[in-house]
């Protein structure tokens, strides 16, 4: 197997090493420790030891030549046969010249003319991008190797970097003032005259800083805005504590939590943020329900009122009952009292074509928003994925030992709905600015009636 | 219980242990006729001869090598670095050298060495001999960190540094070399990584280092009498550190504040009291606040030198705020 001879990185930061001489040539025996050649990095000039025992050959770079790192310069055979079978290849293509020449074909973009590809060059070790001063020839222009060809800004300093080709200036692919990644193509030398030199203002390297830069932005903004979104101001927060955020301690929202409290009543009381555990002894002696609690609005809101009922649940049983074994389509049971619902609110507000939404909510589920489920078949879908918030939320607790509960949900009209033996017990908690006392009548009224007969008022 | 002052506490926890072991050894400038400037081993010299109390140049770097060095090939060194300050001379053969060699050596080779030095201001010696510097090297793995705070702290801790078989760098508080505090007779050991509760309270948890521990205690009188009822708690060591208690007690009392000479800024304080958020979050009832030292260079003016560091009142102050329940830094 031959052996790989390539450049060593021998310093930190290092790209390239200066190959100062070979220390062997084609065709020579060379022993592993044997030094092979001289390389110059920016620190010191350094001899390359041989790392397996054969015969040079292959050699690719020569001495003066740039080299990148990690760049085979030449092979260490076996055999002497092989060394020599391998050295025309020595006369074959010209050896790659250093990393700005190496890449004459990676260009995206097939219309620009071939040549070298000038880059934008890392002048420093922290460097991203380097900003264009100035260009220093115009398209079209012949260019000698050691010629300026433009001056970078970096962080420290403004550098004049040299074309490092003969040849024609045969596309700038950057404008000046322009901040440009580093190793992004910015220019293209051509062995001959261009017929038609390239000049773009912005588009082929600036693309690639445009494609860097939102990118990192979506990938670190956009969490962060989605989470913040919903959540209104800070300002806001403070002054309407019921509808955004609260301020209390970690431990004070697990008690909370853990005890069934709720901190937003806190505020609703006059008490000023942020909350502590001290605090929940005032939220518990509040009792379950404080009729007289300011809702909504904080200091002079609508006191919250309550009405209750009882229907027998038989009808709905019966109905769910009959709609899956007549009708063949089995009804959800929110799905129904979120129809209900809708029908009954739409009846006591006398809305004929207002959009009404209603969310079910039921414990260790999600809640599920529903839009005009009274005006759809039963059978038809009114899921609804808006942000509004509901008109009415039901609070479905027939699933569980619970009859009754009390209490809103923020500020929105809440109709709860218990099983008790084989009656449902409906309570609606609403605020003044919600609902008017006819309206809540009516409503619990209706939804109590249509939970009594529900196919009749289906049909 | 007879009362000796941290010196002397020093004094004879090495005194004992180079009796009790040939092979433990003290290097450093001033170690021998002089007694170091703070008079800590004076006598000793005379008792184990110049060739275990070992005066060298001022060459920080070169005694610590000599040191660690020693340490590798079967001695017990104590290093005596006159100053904490310093520890900027020593930190290549402190921190590259002692504390990987266990590793880099795979095991093959142990550093039992012992770096005794000091911190704390308020001493009048300005902006480079006044740092507490022990969150450099409680930063590096491989390097065991005590505090002492008090002279039974210092005489049990130094024992039990010198027995490790790990390089321990001690950090006495140059203010309380002439403390006393009451020390047996008999022969003790106070192990690394077991905090001391020094006082039980259940509103909230004084965690402090070094001569904080008594600044906390002191902080803990005035609140008490306020009704206001302060846990202290002395971490012995910040390496190891003794999580358990401080989270329990942090537990108990949902609040916290953590007390430490070094510079606020990426600190002891810091790391603590971000150890308490993350693993007794949900116990809190209040930010758990940091009192490190003013991040400045420690003033040579009394009035200026006085103000960079905590005091019981500032502690005390910032306690009523916690547990009144005030707005800690507007959220």
């Amino acid at each position: 197997m031959p052996h790989e001879v390539i450049m060593p990185a021998l310093g930190m930061a290092q790209d390239s090493g200066l190959l100062v001489s070979w220390l062997k040539q084609p065709g020579d025996a060379v022993k592993i420790g044997d030094a092979l050649m001289e390389v110059e990095t920016d620190k010191a000039t350094m001899e390359v030891e041989a790392q397996a025992d054969g015969f040079l050959a292959k050699v690719q770079a020569a001495a003066g030549e740039q080299v990148p790192v990690g760049q085979v310069v030449a092979i260490i055979t076996d055999s002497a046969e092989e060394a020599e079978a391998a050295s025309p290849t020595e006369s074959g293509p010209a050896p790659q010249d250093g990393p700005a020449a190496s890449a004459t074909s990676p260009t995206e973009n097939d219309d620009l003319p071939s040549g070298a590809e000038i880059i934008m060059p890392a002048l420093g070790m922290a460097q991203d991008t380097g900003l264009i001063v100035a260009w220093r020839k115009e398209p079209g222009e012949p260019v000698a190797a050691d010629a300026i060809l433009f001056e970078v800004e970096t962080d420290k300093s403004v550098v004049e970097v040299a074309a490092g080709h003969d040849g024609f200036l045969a596309a700038v692919l950057a404008e000046a003032q322009q901040a440009v990644p580093v190793g992004a193509v910015i220019a293209i030398i051509s062995e001959t005259a261009p017929e038609a030199p390239v000049k773009r203002t912005s588009a082929a390297a600036p693309a690639a800083s445009q494609q860097a830069k939102p990118a990192t932005a979506d990938a670190s903004a956009d969490p962060v805005a989605r989470k913040k979104a919903p959540s209104p101001e800070p300002e806001a927060r403070m002054a309407t504590p019921s509808t955004g955020r609260i301020l209390a301690s970690p431990k004070a929202r697990r008690l909370a939590a853990e005890r069934g409290l709720d901190l937003a009543r806190l505020a609703q009381t006059g008490v000023a943020p942020p909350y502590h555990v001290a605090d929940l002894t005032v939220l518990e002696n509040l009792g379950p329900r404080a009729p007289g609690v300011a809702e909504g609005t904080a200091v002079s809101g609508p006191v919250s009122s309550h009405i209750s009922a009882r229907v027998s649940a038989q009808g709905c049983t019966d109905f769910l009952d009959w709609a899956k074994s007549e009708a063949g389509s089995e009804v959800a049971a929110d799905r129904l009292f979120a129809s209900f619902a809708a029908a009954a609110l739409r009846q006591a507000r006398s809305e004929a074509r207002q959009p009404i939404i209603v969310t079910v909510r039921r414990a260790g589920q999600n809640p599920v928003r529903f839009s005009d489920a009274d005006c759809r078949r039963l059978s038809q879908s009114a899921a609804d994925e808006g942000e509004e918030p509901p008109a009415l939320v039901v609070r479905d607790m027939t699933g569980s030992k619970i009859t009754a509960m009390s209490g809103m949900t923020g500020s929105v009209p809440t109709l709860t709905l218990g099983r008790d033996g084989s009656d449902f017990v409906l309570s609606l908690d609403y605020s003044a600015g919600a609902l008017d006392e006819d309206q809540a009548v009516e409503l619990v009224s209706s939804f109590a009636e249509r939970l009594g007969e529900p196919l009749r008022h289906l049909l | 219980m007879r009362e000796i002052t941290l010196s002397q506490a020093v004094n004879e926890a090495l005194a004992e242990e180079m009796r009790r072991d040939a092979t433990v050894f003290i290097i450093g400038e001033d170690v021998a006729e002089a007694g170091t400037p703070f008079k800590v081993l004076s006598g000793l010299v005379e008792e184990f001869g110049t060739s275990r109390v070992v005066d060298t140049p001022i060459a920080e770097p070169g005694f610590m090598g000599i040191a660690v060095g020693a340490a590798m090939t079967g001695t017990r060194p104590v290093v005596d670095l006159m100053f904490g300050d310093f520890l900027f001379l020593v930190m290549d053969q402190l921190c590259n050298q002692a504390a990987k060699t266990h590793y880099m050596s795979g095991g093959k080779l142990t550093v039992p060495l012992v770096l005794r030095t000091n911190l704390g201001a308020t001493r009048r010696s300005a902006a480079q001999h006044s740092q507490s510097l022990h969150a450099l090297v409680a930063h590096i793995p491989g390097l065991k960190v005590a505090l002492p705070s008090s002279a039974y702290e210092a005489k049990g801790l130094m024992k039990t540094a010198i027995r490790d078989n790990n390089p321990v760098v001690i950090f006495e508080d140059k203010l309380m070399y002439q403390e006393k505090a009451p020390v047996p007779e008999e022969e003790y050991l106070i192990p690394f990584g077991k905090a001391n509760i020094k006082r039980e309270g259940t509103d909230i948890t004084l965690i402090g280092t070094s001569s904080m521990v008594q600044v906390a205690e002191k902080a803990a009188e005035i609140l008490a009498s306020e009704n206001i009822s302060a846990e202290v708690i002395d971490p012995r060591t910040i390496v190891p550190l003794d999580e358990a208690t401080l989270i329990a007690s942090v537990k108990k009392t949902s609040r916290a504040i953590v007390i430490d000479e070094g510079h606020q800024s990426y600190g002891v304080t810091s790391e603590i009291a971000s150890r308490l958020n993350e693993k007794a979050f949900y116990h809190l009832d209040a930010p758990v606040v940091r009192m490190g030292a003013m991040d400045v260079p420690v003033p040579f003016s009394p009035a200026l030198e006085d103000l960079t560091v905590p005091t019981p009142e500032s502690v005390a102050a910032m306690a009523r705020k916690l547990v009144g329940g005030e707005l800690i830094h507007a959220a």
